[in-house]
C-alpha cells in the first residue's frame, strides 16, 4: 500500500534516485582530484602556459556541473533511465574480460573461438552446425584473412604445445 | 581551371582499382551499418578504422569516408521497411517511408530515397569542390586564438543541442577533454593522469574509447534480445516510381539539398536536425502537405536528400577549418589524424594530391551507392534477417579484433571494456555521449591552440576578445550557451538521437 | 534456421575475404638472405613531427629507397607532439627488431631526456644510431612588409623593447628555442617564443598568416619561402652562407658569433640484434646518399653530411655534452 502511494504521489516526496547520486558524486570528485593534480603540474611557468592550466580548467568545470546538477536534482529530481538488463551486462563484460586475459596465453583462435560459441550456442541458443560454422569463420577464418591478408597478426598462444599446431 | 586540374588528377588517382575496391567496400559496410539498428556510424566508422591502419592514406581515408556517406544510405532502407530508423537521421523518414511501405509503394519510396541521396550528396561535394580553395586560403586567417574560438562554438552548438539537460552536456564534454589529456602533455612533455603506467604515455587509445562508449555500451543497454523482424524484400518491378512521384519529389529535393547544405555547414549540427528541418518545410511549401503522414513521397524525398546533402557537406569544415562538425566527423577526423594527415587548410597545401583523390572518391562513391543501394534491396533486408544473436556475436568480434589491433595489445581491450561500462553508466545517467566524442578528438587541438595563443599574448586572456574573428566567434559561442532567446525547441525525436 | 546461418556465415566470411584483397600489394623484389626483414612485414618509420616538416620531407624522400634495399613495405608514421618527445617514447619503447626505426633530430632527441621535468622515459642509451643525414642551420626571418631590413635592425628592436615581438619554433627546448635562448645570452634581445610543438609546418602555417612576427626555422623550411616572396630572411646561424640562400648573411657576418641548427638522422631502439642492425644501416647508408634523393635534399637547401651508425652515436654523445651547458637557458625556472 505504502509503496503504492509513494509511486503516485507529487512530486515532492520523491527522492534523488542513489545511481545519480552516486553519478554526481562520481563526477565532483574525478573533478576535485583533476583540480589537485594539475596544481601540481604546474598552471604557469617562466616558460608560460603550463601543463596543468587546461586540466586545471576542465576540473574547474567538471566540479562546477556536478554542483548545479546536484542543486537542479534536489529541486526537481529527473526519472532514472530504465534499469539495464543486468544478465546481458554481466554476460557479455564477464566473457570479454576472461576472453581479454587468456588472449595472450591461448591465442586468438582458441580464445575467440570459445568465445563465439559462449555466444551463440550457450547464450543465443543456436542449433549446433549455424553456431559451428560462424565460430570457426570468426575464430579460424579471421585470424587468416587479418594474418595474410591484411598484415595484421593476431595474437598466437604462448604455450608450446598449442602453437605448434597452429593456434 | 586550376581547381578542375586538380580535381581531374583526383579521379585520377581515385580511379585506380585498388582505391575503387576500397570505395565499393566502404559504401558497402557503410550501407550495411546504416542497415543494423545496434550499430550507429560512430561506433561503425571507428570499428572500422583498424581494418585501414595497414592501408597507405589515399586509400584508407577513401574507405572510411565511403562508410561515413554509406550509412547514411543504409539508414533508410530500415525506416521504410520496418518503421525502425537504422540511424538517427532516417527517423523522420520512417512516417511517410513506412505508410508507402503499407500501401505498397515500398520500392518507389526507396528508389525516389536513394536518388534523393544521390542528388544531395553530389551537390554538397561540389559545394566541397567550389570551397575548398577560396576557404583554404582563408585559412591561414584563423590563427590559434580563431582556431580555439571556432572550436569552442563548435563545442557549444553540439553542448546547446544536445540532450534534454545543458549541465550534462557540458559534463560529457568535460570527460572528452579530460582522456583526452591522459598521456604526453602534447606542449611541455610531463606526463599527465598516466598513474604511473608506461602504457598510458601515448594517451589512452582513441578508437578504443570510441568503440567502448558507442559500440559496446549500446549493445550492453538492449533490454532484451529482439525478436528478428519479418520483412519482405519488395520486388524489382515496382522499384520504379511513377511519372508523377519524380515529378513531386523534385521540388522536394531541391529543398533537402538546400537545408541539409546550408546546416552541414555549421559545426554542431547533426544529420537529424536536417532532416527534420526539411520535412517542416515539407510540410509548409510542399502542394502536396495534406497528404504527408499518410504515405507522401515529398516526406521521404525531402528529409533524405537533406540528410546525405548534410553528410556531405559537413566534410567542408573538416576538409578547409579542421573542424569536425558532429562526432561522426570527428570519429573521421581521428582517422585523418591518425593516418598523419592533419586536416584542414595545410591539407590541400600538404597533400593535395590526396585530397583531392578523396573528393575525387565522393563523387565516385554517390553513384556507387545510387547503383549499389536498390537493386541490392533484397540483400540488404536479408541482413535484417540475421538472428540477432549472431549478429551480436560478430559485432562483438570485430570489436575485439578493432580494439586488440590498434596497438597489439590486450590493454587496448580492457580499456573497450573499461568504456563500455563507463558509456552504460552515462546513458543511465541520461548524458549525451556525443560533446565527449567530439571533445575527444578536438581535446588537444584545443589545448594547444590555447596555450599557443596565450604565449603570442604572453598570458593575456584578452587575445580572444581584441582579435575581431575570435571575438566574434567567441561571443556567438557565449550566445549559443547563455542567451534564452536562442533557446531551439527541440523536436522530441532529437533526444532519441544517438548522434546528438 | 539454417539458411540464416549460412547467411550470417557467408557475410562474415565474404567481408574479411573482400578485406584480404586490401593489403596485398606488398611490392617486394630482391628479398634480402637473412629473415630479416620478413617479406610483407611493414617496417615503420616513426617520424616525430607533423607532415609537411623538413623532417618528415626527409624521411619521405628516403622511404622509397629504403623499400627497395630492403624488400619490404617501409611507411612513414607521423607522431607529433610535445617538441618530438611522444614520437620518440614511442621509437624507444617499440620492441628492437627492425621493424620499427625513427627520425631523430638533435636538440630535441638529445635534450628532452635531460631535463627532469619532462619526466622523458628514455636516455640516449634508449637508441641506437643507425646514420646522419644532414645539418639543417637555423635562420631567423620576417614578414616580406616587415620594418625590420637587417639583422642588427631586429636584434636591437627586440633589446629596446623585450618580448614586444613573437618568436615561433617547433617546441619547447627544441633548436629554434635553443637559438633564441642563445641569442637573447648574448645580445640581451629578447623575443616572446611561441611553441608549435607539432613542427615546421605549424610554425610556418602561424607565420604565413602573420600570427607570430618572427619565424625561427631552418634553411630547409624558408627556401621555399623566400623564392615566393613569403619571408624575408635577415639572418643564418652557421659559419659560412647557405647555398640556397646566397643572399643572405651569417650571424657572423652580422657581427654576432652565434651558430645553431638542426642535426637529422635515423635511429633505432636500443638492443638490435647485430645482422639486423647491419642490414638497416647499410640499407639507410644507401638511401642517404642515393643521388636523386641528395638533388632533392638540395633543392630544399640542405647539404647531405652522412655519418655511420657509430660516429653519428660518438656525434650525438658531443652533442648531449654541449647541450648540458645551455640547457638552464631554456628551463623553467621555478
Amino acid at each position: 500500500m505504502t509503496t503504492k502511494s509513494v509511486a503516485i504521489a507529487p512530486k515532492s516526496t520523491v527522492r534523488v534516485a542513489p545511481s545519480v547520486l552516486a553519478g554526481i558524486g562520481a563526477f565532483a570528485a574525478v573533478g576535485a582530484y583533476v583540480l589537485v593534480a594539475s596544481i601540481d603540474l604546474g598552471l604557469w611557468t617562466s616558460l608560460g602556459p603550463g601543463a596543468g592550466l587546461f586540466p586545471f580548467a576542465m576540473g574547474a568545470v567538471l566540479v562546477a556541473m556536478s554542483v548545479v546538477w546536484l542543486i537542479q536534482e534536489l529541486r526537481k529530481p529527473s526519472q532514472t533511465a530504465e534499469g539495464v538488463d543486468r544478465g546481458l551486462v554481466l554476460a557479455v563484460v564477464l566473457s570479454l574480460v576472461v576472453l581479454a586475459a587468456v588472449l595472450d596465453l591461448i591465442g586468438f583462435q582458441l580464445g575467440m573461438f570459445l568465445f563465439l560459441m559462449y555466444h551463440l550456442k550457450l547464450r543465443g541458443r543456436r542449433g549446433w552446425p549455424s553456431s559451428l560454422i560462424t565460430a570457426l569463420a570468426g575464430s579460424v577464418g579471421a585470424f587468416y584473412a587479418f594474418n595474410y591478408g591484411l598484415n595484421v597478426s593476431l595474437p598466437v598462444s604462448a604455450f608450446p604445445l598449442l602453437n605448434t599446431i597452429g593456434l | 581551371m586550376d581547381t578542375l586540374n586538380e580535381l581531374m588528377g583526383g579521379f585520377a588517382a581515385a580511379m585506380t582499382w585498388q582505391n575503387l575496391l576500397f570505395a565499393f567496400l566502404g559504401c558497402l559496410l557503410g550501407t550495411i551499418i546504416g542497415v543494423l539498428p545496434g550499430i550507429g556510424p560512430v561506433a561503425g566508422v571507428a570499428l572500422l578504422i583498424p581494418l585501414t591502419l595497414n592501408l597507405d592514406a589515399t586509400g584508407a581515408i577513401i574507405m572510411l569516408c565511403a562508410i561515413f556517406y554509406g550509412t547514411a544510405y543504409g539508414g533508410t532502407i530500415t525506416s521504410v521497411l520496418l518503421n525502425t530508423p537504422g540511424e538517427a537521421a532516417s527517423a523522420i523518414t520512417t512516417i511517410d517511408g513506412y505508410a508507402m511501405t503499407k500501401i505498397g509503394k515500398a520500392g518507389a519510396a526507396l528508389t525516389i530515397a536513394a536518388v534523393g541521396s544521390f542528388v544531395g550528396g553530389t551537390v554538397a561535394t561540389i559545394g566541397l569542390v567550389a570551397a575548398a580553395k577560396p576557404l583554404g586560403e582563408l585559412g591561414l586567417l584563423v590563427g590559434p586564438p580563431e582556431f580555439f574560438a571556432l572550436m569552442v562554438v563548435g563545442i557549444s552548438l553540439l553542448v546547446a543541442l544536445a540532450g534534454k539537460s545543458m549541465v550534462k552536456a557540458v559534463i560529457s564534454g568535460a570527460l572528452g577533454l579530460l582522456i583526452a589529456m591522459v598521456g604526453i602533455d602534447p606542449v611541455a612533455g610531463a606526463p599527465r593522469f598516466t598513474f604511473g603506467m608506461d602504457r598510458l604515455l601515448d594517451g589512452v587509445s582513441f578508437v578504443a574509447v570510441i568503440v567502448g562508449v558507442f559500440g559496446l555500451s549500446e549493445l550492453l543497454s538492449y533490454r532484451k534480445d529482439t525478436a528478428t523482424p519479418i520483412v519482405h524484400a519488395p520486388n524489382l518491378r515496382s522499384l520504379l516510381p511513377t511519372r508523377g512521384e519524380w515529378r513531386r519529389s523534385a521540388p522536394a529535393m531541391a529543398r533537402g539539398t538546400g537545408i541539409g547544405f546550408g546546416l552541414g555547414l555549421i559545426p554542431g549540427m547533426t544529420g537529424s536536425v536536417s532532416s527534420l528541418l526539411a520535412y517542416g518545410a515539407e510540410k509548409k511549401f510542399s502542394r502536396h502537405r495534406n497528404e504527408l503522414g499518410k504515405g507522401a513521397i515529398e516526406g521521404v524525398a525531402g528529409p533524405e536528400t537533406a540528410n546525405n546533402s548534410h553528410a556531405n557537406a559537413a566534410l567542408i569544415p573538416l576538409f578547409t577549418l579542421g573542424i569536425p562538425a558532429s562526432p561522426t566527423i570527428a570519429v573521421l577526423m581521428g582517422a585523418f589524424l591518425q593516418q598523419g594527415l592533419t586536416p584542414g587548410p595545410t591539407l590541400f597545401t600538404e597533400h593535395s594530391e590526396i585530397a583531392w583523390a578523396i573528393i575525387a572518391s565522393l563523387f565516385i562513391g554517390n553513384l556507387l551507392l545510387l547503383l549499389l543501394n536498390v537493386p541490392l534491396v533484397g540483400l540488404w533486408t536479408s541482413i535484417l534477417r540475421v538472428p540477432s544473436s549472431i549478429l551480436t556475436a560478430l559485432i562483438l568480434l570485430f570489436m575485439v579484433i578493432g580494439a586488440y589491433t590498434i596497438n597489439f595489445s590486450v590493454f587496448d581491450v580492457f580499456v573497450m571494456i573499461g568504456f563500455g561500462l563507463l558509456g552504460l553508466a552515462l546513458r543511465h545517467l541520461d548524458i549525451p555521449l556525443a560533446p565527449m566524442v567530439l571533445t575527444l578528438v578536438l581535446g588537444p587541438l584545443m589545448e594547444r591552440s590555447l596555450r599557443e595563443s596565450l604565449e603570442i599574448s604572453q598570458g593575456d586572456f584578452s587575445i580572444f576578445t581584441s582579435r575581431p574573428i575570435s571575438a566574434v566567434l567567441i561571443g556567438l559561442g557565449l550566445l549559443i550557451v547563455f542567451s534564452p532567446l536562442l533557446k531551439l525547441r527541440k523536436p522530441k525525436a532529437l533526444n532519441e538521437d544517438p548522434e546528438t | 534456421m539454417k539458411t540464416r546461418a549460412r547467411i550470417a556465415a557467408a557475410l562474415a566470411a565474404a567481408s574479411l575475404i573482400a578485406l584480404t584483397g586490401c593489403g596485398a600489394n606488398a611490392g617486394a623484389t630482391n628479398a634480402p638472405a637473412g629473415d630479416f626483414p620478413k617479406k610483407g612485414k611493414t617496417i615503420d618509420l616513426v617520424v616525430a613531427f607533423s607532415s609537411g616538416g623538413a623532417v618528415d620531407t626527409a624521411a619521405r624522400l628516403i622511404q622509397p629507397i629504403l623499400e627497395k634495399e630492403l624488400g619490404t613495405n617501409v611507411e612513414v608514421i607521423n607522431k607529433p607532439g610535445a617538441g618530438g618527445q611522444i614520437g620518440y617514447t614511442q621509437l624507444t619503447s617499440a620492441k628492437p627488431d627492425g621493424y620499427t626505426i625513427g627520425a631523430t633530430g638533435s636538440p630535441s632527441v638529445v635534450v628532452s631526456p635531460l631535463d627532469p621535468a619532462r619526466g622523458a622515459k628514455y636516455t640516449r642509451d634508449s637508441f641506437q644510431p643507425l646514420g646522419r643525414q644532414v645539418i639543417d642551420p637555423t635562420v631567423i626571418a620576417v614578414q616580406p612588409d616587415s620594418p625590420y631590413k637587417t639583422l642588427k635592425e631586429l636584434l636591437d628592436a627586440a633589446k629596446a623593447s623585450p618580448k614586444s615581438l613573437t618568436a615561433s619554433t617547433t617546441g619547447l627546448q627544441t633548436g629554434e628555442h635553443f637559438a633564441l635562448a642563445q641569442i637573447q645570452e648574448n645580445t640581451s634581445s629578447e623575443f616572446a617564443p611561441v611553441h608549435f610543438s607539432e613542427g615546421a609546418s605549424q610554425a610556418t602555417t602561424a607565420f604565413l598568416g602573420k600570427h607570430v612576427d618572427v619565424l625561427v626555422a631552418n634553411v630547409s623550411d624558408v627556401t621555399d619561402l623566400t623564392k615566393q616572396g613569403k619571408a624575408r630572411v635577415l639572418g643564418v646561424m652557421t659559419s659560412e652562407r647557405a647555398p640556397s640562400l646566397p643572399d643572405v648573411p651569417t650571424f657572423k657576418e652580422a657581427g654576432y658569433d652565434l651558430e645553431a641548427g638542426t642535426v637529422r638522422g635515423y635511429s633505432a631502439p636500443a638492443g638490435l640484434p647485430d645482422d639486423v642492425a647491419k642490414k638497416l644501416e647499410a640499407a639507410i647508408k644507401t638511401a642517404i646518399e642515393d643521388p636523386t634523393v641528395k638533388e632533392k635534399m638540395s633543392a630544399l637547401g640542405l647539404q647531405t653530411s652522412y655519418l655511420s651508425g657509430e660516429d653519428y652515436k660518438q656525434f650525438w654523445a658531443g652533442q648531449e655534452e654541449d647541450f648540458k651547458k645551455v640547457l638552464p637557458l631554456v628551463q623553467k625556472t621555478n
